[in-house]
């Protein structure tokens, strides 16, 4: 089940408790392709991490549903990632030394009661992505746009309800760039997960419901592309 | 309740104790392990983060193996030596000297040991051989050598004693010019040599010219010194010396006891033996006097070993020391090396991995190190062992068979504990490593 977004009066402090991040409020509907875009440094990914619980937040909520990440203690926010959100990385972020299948599911290794299910998740989001028969190869073999869809399959073999990837396009030629997009698109729409995308990539702009524009550190304006 | 478990446990056979304390002394690793990794596969990773860091994985691996088999190595030496030497001297139950240092004259008689030695004669000679409880009394007369194998000058019923009873092939000398060799000495039947006087590189090659045995018998090996040593009458060797041949002239040809104190030159030491237990310690009393000293080599060699057991203790204390400071310095390079891996910890954290997984992903990566390493030491410890056996054999021609036992895996099972213990702070040091800062790489 697809969960909605909800951040208000959000603020993640720096050293010296200097803002790196504000945001007054904004909602993503539960289902829906969201990108974040900005310049470089401008606080996309810190954007992202403070929605996956990754960063402590000073002020302000971010709730998922029903549940208020934000409030949540580091175990806490820790067990919501692993049941809900399924995380995406620029530069892969794979075990190079083990196969396709088993960075797939990886989650397999920690997460005792669904293992099985999480290694048939893998298998199949893997098949989906074009990768069956090459599912025993170490990663360190594949290039750069199938070590990419390694990492999507991975971030799905959980199922996860929330999809939140880090510039998933920036280590990719144009083509596996485009393919990936199309892919990553599809198969969240198809399963009506929340995508959450920290991308300076036109194509993934193109292919969101709504852009979240962000500069300095702070929101500074939101597009509604298919709303 | 305490008493009856003593009981219980005085009751197991000692190797059935000796299993149990190394299953006692693993268990904390083995409850360690258990309470880290259960629950959790974290194998697959520990195999990737092997494969990554395969060289630096393999050099800790080396010097964990190194440090824990120099440490059982030299334990199950010390066992070895400590054996070896009192096998040496199982045939040696009295030995009667003049007074002096008792390890000089132990290392001299029982061990062969070049040493200048003060002469006891014919009188004390027969006052302990015409005993009543005395059954074997033999000079032992040596001084002289044959390309590095000492001549021992001695009786008929001495070389059969130092035999069981048994030559290995041959027979015992019947005549001064016929000798019998150890096991190890690089002479045949009927070969003829000629001594050299004294031994080692100062002995006299010529100084016996004119004067040769022919060997007629073979003891069977012992293990001892006197398996490099040649046998011959001991009138011969006062022959060769142009002594009285210990028997007046009428019986000058004979071999053996008994003697005749006017015509004995003297003999450094006496091995006495009684056929019964009690009657060593009563003859030891007798003939402690201030003339002649008696004593048991295995006291000796009893009092050397204690000295040894302290020394065992040390070197057991210092082993496990060595092991744990070379560990302690694997595990700090380990906590280095988990910054290299941190972006891959930190990825699993952002996954939602539990703390507790990665903590156990390193753990049992430091584990594995440790248990390969103590593997590796217990082969390093067995090769180290073998080798350090031969060269002591070879030094000093005392058979020295070390092998590793219980003492030495109770050492590796409580060193393994003890490490594994202390690999639990490398993995908690990488729980405190900022989960974000390490994704950023």
């Amino acid at each position: 089940m697809a969960l909605p977004l909800s951040v208000s009066g959000l603020r993640v402090e720096g050293d010296a408790g200097r803002a790196i991040l504000e945001a007054d409020a904004f909602d993503v509907a539960a289902g829906s392709a969201v990108a974040i875009r900005g310049p470089s440094g401008a606080g996309k990914s810190t954007l992202l991490f403070a929605l996956a619980g990754l960063v402590p937040i000073a002020k302000g909520s971010v709730r998922w549903g029903e549940t208020e990440i934000s409030s949540l203690k580091e175990d806490g926010r820790a067990a919501f990632r692993r049941a809900h959100i399924g995380m995406i990385f620029q530069d892969f972020l794979l075990f190079e030394e083990l196969s396709a299948e088993a960075n797939a599911s990886l989650a397999g290794a920690y997460v005792r009661k669904r293992r099985h299910k999480i290694g048939e998740g893998a298998r199949r989001a893997l098949e989906r992505l074009g990768l069956k028969g090459d599912d025993a190869r170490t990663v360190a073999t594949f290039s750069g746009g199938e070590r990419q869809r390694v990492a999507v399959a991975r971030a799905l073999a959980t199922e996860p309800s929330i999809i939140l990837a880090d510039e998933p396009t920036a280590s990719l030629d144009r083509a596996a760039a485009d393919a990936l997009v199309d892919d990553l698109i599809q198969l969240t729409r198809e399963s009506g997960r929340t995508l959450i995308v920290a991308s300076h990539d036109l194509k993934v702009h193109e292919a969101v419901d709504c852009i979240i524009d962000v500069a300095d550190g702070r929101l500074i304006g939101e597009v509604r592309r298919n709303a | 309740m305490l008493e009856a478990a003593i009981d219980w446990w005085s009751g197991l056979a000692p190797g059935i104790q000796d299993g149990l304390s190394f299953l006692l002394l693993l268990s904390p690793a083995i409850l360690t392990g258990f309470l880290v990794v259960t629950g959790y596969r974290p194998f697959a990773l520990v195999r990737a983060m092997l494969w990554r860091f395969r060289w630096t994985s393999l050099l800790f691996v080396i010097l964990i193996g190194v440090s824990v088999g120099i440490g059982v190595g030299l334990i199950a030496q010390e066992r070895g030596l400590r054996q070896g030497t009192a096998r040496a001297a199982d045939k040696f139950d009295l030995v009667v000297t003049a007074p002096g240092s008792e390890v000089t004259m132990m290392l001299a008689a029982v061990y062969l040991q070049p040493s200048d030695v003060p002469l006891l004669s014919g009188e004390v000679y027969n006052r302990i051989a015409e005993h009543e409880n005395v059954s074997l009394a033999a000079p032992i007369a040596f001084g002289d050598s044959f390309e590095g194998a000492p001549v021992v000058g001695t009786t008929p019923e001495f070389v059969s004693h130092l035999s069981s009873g048994a030559l290995a092939e041959g027979r015992l000398f019947a005549a001064h010019e016929e000798a019998v060799v150890g096991a190890r000495v690089a002479l045949d039947l009927g070969d003829h040599f000629t001594p050299a006087h004294g031994v080692g590189p100062s002995a006299e090659e010529h100084a016996h010219e004119g004067h040769s045995y022919t060997v007629v018998g073979r003891m069977p090996p012992s293990g001892s010194p006197w398996d490099k040593a040649i046998l011959v009458p001991v009138e011969a060797v006062w022959e060769v010396h142009n002594l009285p041949l210990g028997h007046r002239p009428s019986r000058a040809e004979q071999i053996g006891p008994p003697f005749d104190a006017d015509y004995f030159p003297g003999t450094p030491a006496i091995l006495v033996r009684a056929d019964q237990l009690w009657a060593n310690y009563a003859l030891r009393s007798e003939f402690t006097t201030a003339e002649t000293m008696a004593f048991f080599p295995g006291a000796v060699l009893a009092s050397l070993h204690a000295l040894l057991g302290d020394v065992r203790q040390i070197l057991s204390v210092m082993a496990i020391v060595t092991q744990v400071l070379v560990t302690a310095g694997v595990l700090s390079g380990l906590i280095i090396l988990m910054r290299l891996f941190a972006r891959r910890l930190a990825l699993l954290r952002a996954l939602g991995a539990p703390r507790r997984f990665v903590f156990a992903v390193v753990w049992s990566y430091a584990a594995f190190l440790i248990g390969a390493g103590a593997i590796l030491g217990v082969v390093v410890g067995i090769v180290a062992t073998a080798i350090i056996s031969r060269v002591l054999t070879a030094q000093t021609d005392i058979l020295i068979r070390a092998s590793l036992g219980w003492p030495e895996f109770h050492l590796v099972a409580g060193f393994v504990s003890l490490t594994v213990l202390l690999a639990l702070v490398p993995a908690f040091i990488t729980l405190a490593r900022p989960v974000v800062r390490d994704l950023r790489g």
